[in-house]
């Protein structure tokens, strides 16, 4: 509850729940507001841990042509090695500006903090502060987009109090310390329809334990009016974030 | 503005379920006053050991991960620092999450079973023995298979309450 009282006083915000999958609306109007709703599913078999989740994952934002900040937060049901439980994850807040921006090209600084909200004991949470900075770029032409990001995240909690037990939450994994990348692209296949493919990940650096970790993306999205829709099949290929999972996403600007 | 937001970002941080390592210490690793024998086994298959057991599959372990079987020494010293900060008192730390405390104080009344009584509480010398004995056990040059010893005593042959 104190999360989304200080996701509300904070910020409006442009939410990013996946960290920094550089996902730029192609006509976004001078100034608006959005709220939007993801329920995602997954599976997952990790070293220690099997079962699946469910998800519910509510966010706001605010973003004008030159910059953005959101705040998304989650809320699951978890089943983990036979017990279920139920939970809300990591608060994570997220901001990000363009500082290039001309004709097809647009890049610039972004940057995730997510507040450790969810459990970490019971796998909603990282536990500590995460810190999430990173580079994005998009080139657009035509109805293709392609999009990159380059970012390195960080847990702020001392390296001698931690052992490797793999990446970490259930629900959201990642490494202590790590360069996450992604790319991917779109391509508009008919009237305010887009389709694409997106790869993402994260290669743990750095003293602290870890596992590479990547992630595919299969994706198609449709906007009428103010609302946008998306859907995307996700697929754990390297480091068992999870098997498969399903995101479904709607959100309303104003 | 700033200070309202500090005091919700502290706020809204929970307090972590996992302790630190208790550094508890061995007072005599030659000599141990807790063993497998007489400390040990009954500290595991009364406590953990009806979720953490080898022979549990994944549906029956209520959330235990795998791998944490404490049925066995050598189980248990497999995972001992992980062991330390869950339950274990030192002087570093009082770490009392399990049992009890990550399936909201509910155990299985029997190996692999339901959540279906309130979990049995370790007292505070018990958890104080936990963190000496392995704290000594780490230090003793392990022989899983001398029987004489008592260490491969398995938690199958428990009879005592779980």
């Amino acid at each position: 509850m104190c999360a989304l009282v200080l996701a509300g006083a904070l910020i409006p915000a442009r939410a990013h729940a996946d960290h920094h999958t550089m996902t730029m609306p192609e006509d976004t109007p001078a100034s608006s507001f959005d709220a939007s709703v993801s329920i995602l599913a997954a599976t997952f078999s990790t070293m220690f841990y099997g079962g699946d989740y469910e998800g519910v994952v509510p966010s706001v934002g605010w973003a004008n042509e030159r910059v953005g900040a959101g705040a998304s937060w989650a809320y699951y049901r978890l089943l983990e090695n036979g017990l279920t439980r139920f939970g809300e994850g990591d608060l994570v807040l997220h901001a990000q500006a363009t500082a290039l921006g001309e004709h097809d090209l647009q890049a610039g600084p972004t940057i995730a903090v997510s507040i450790p909200t969810g459990e970490s004991e019971l796998g909603f949470g990282m536990g500590h502060v995460m810190v999430m900075p990173a580079a994005w770029g998009a080139w657009r032409r035509d109805r293709l987009a392609v999009t990159a990001s380059l970012g390195y995240s960080r847990a702020l909690v001392h390296a001698s109090a931690l052992h490797d037990h793999g990446m970490w939450p259930l629900v959201e994994p990642m490494n202590m310390s790590e360069i996450t990348w992604s790319a991917g692209g779109e391509l508009a296949i008919a009237e305010g329809i887009r389709a694409g493919a997106r790869l993402s990940g994260g290669v743990p650096i750095g003293l602290l334990p870890g596992h590479d970790r990547v992630v595919g993306t299969a994706r198609v999205a449709w906007a009428t009016g103010r609302v946008d829709t998306a859907a995307e099949l996700q697929a754990g290929l390297v480091g068992d974030p999870f098997n498969i999972r399903g995101v479904l996403s709607t959100s309303l600007r104003f | 503005m700033r200070t309202l937001i500090l005091v919700f970002l502290v706020a809204c941080t929970t307090t972590p379920l996992k302790g630190p390592p208790t550094e508890a210490t061995c007072p005599d690793a030659t000599n141990p006053a807790l063993t497998w024998n007489n400390f040990g086994y009954d500290f595991a298959c009364h406590y953990c050991t009806n979720c953490h057991d080898s022979s549990l599959k994944l549906s029956q372990r209520n959330g235990a991960p795998l791998f944490h079987d404490l049925d066995t020494l050598q189980g248990m010293m497999i995972v001992s620092d992980h062991t330390d900060e869950q339950a274990a008192w030192g002087p570093a730390a009082h770490n009392s999450f399990m049992p009890g405390a990550g399936t909201g104080g509910k155990c299985p009344s029997v190996l692999g079973g339901e959540l279906d009584e309130n979990c049995p509480k370790p007292t505070d010398e018990e958890r104080e023995n936990l963190g000496t004995f392995l704290a000594c056990e780490k230090l003793r040059t392990q022989d899983y298979t001398d029987s004489d010893a008592g260490v491969s005593d398995h938690c199958a042959n428990y009879t005592g309450p779980h």
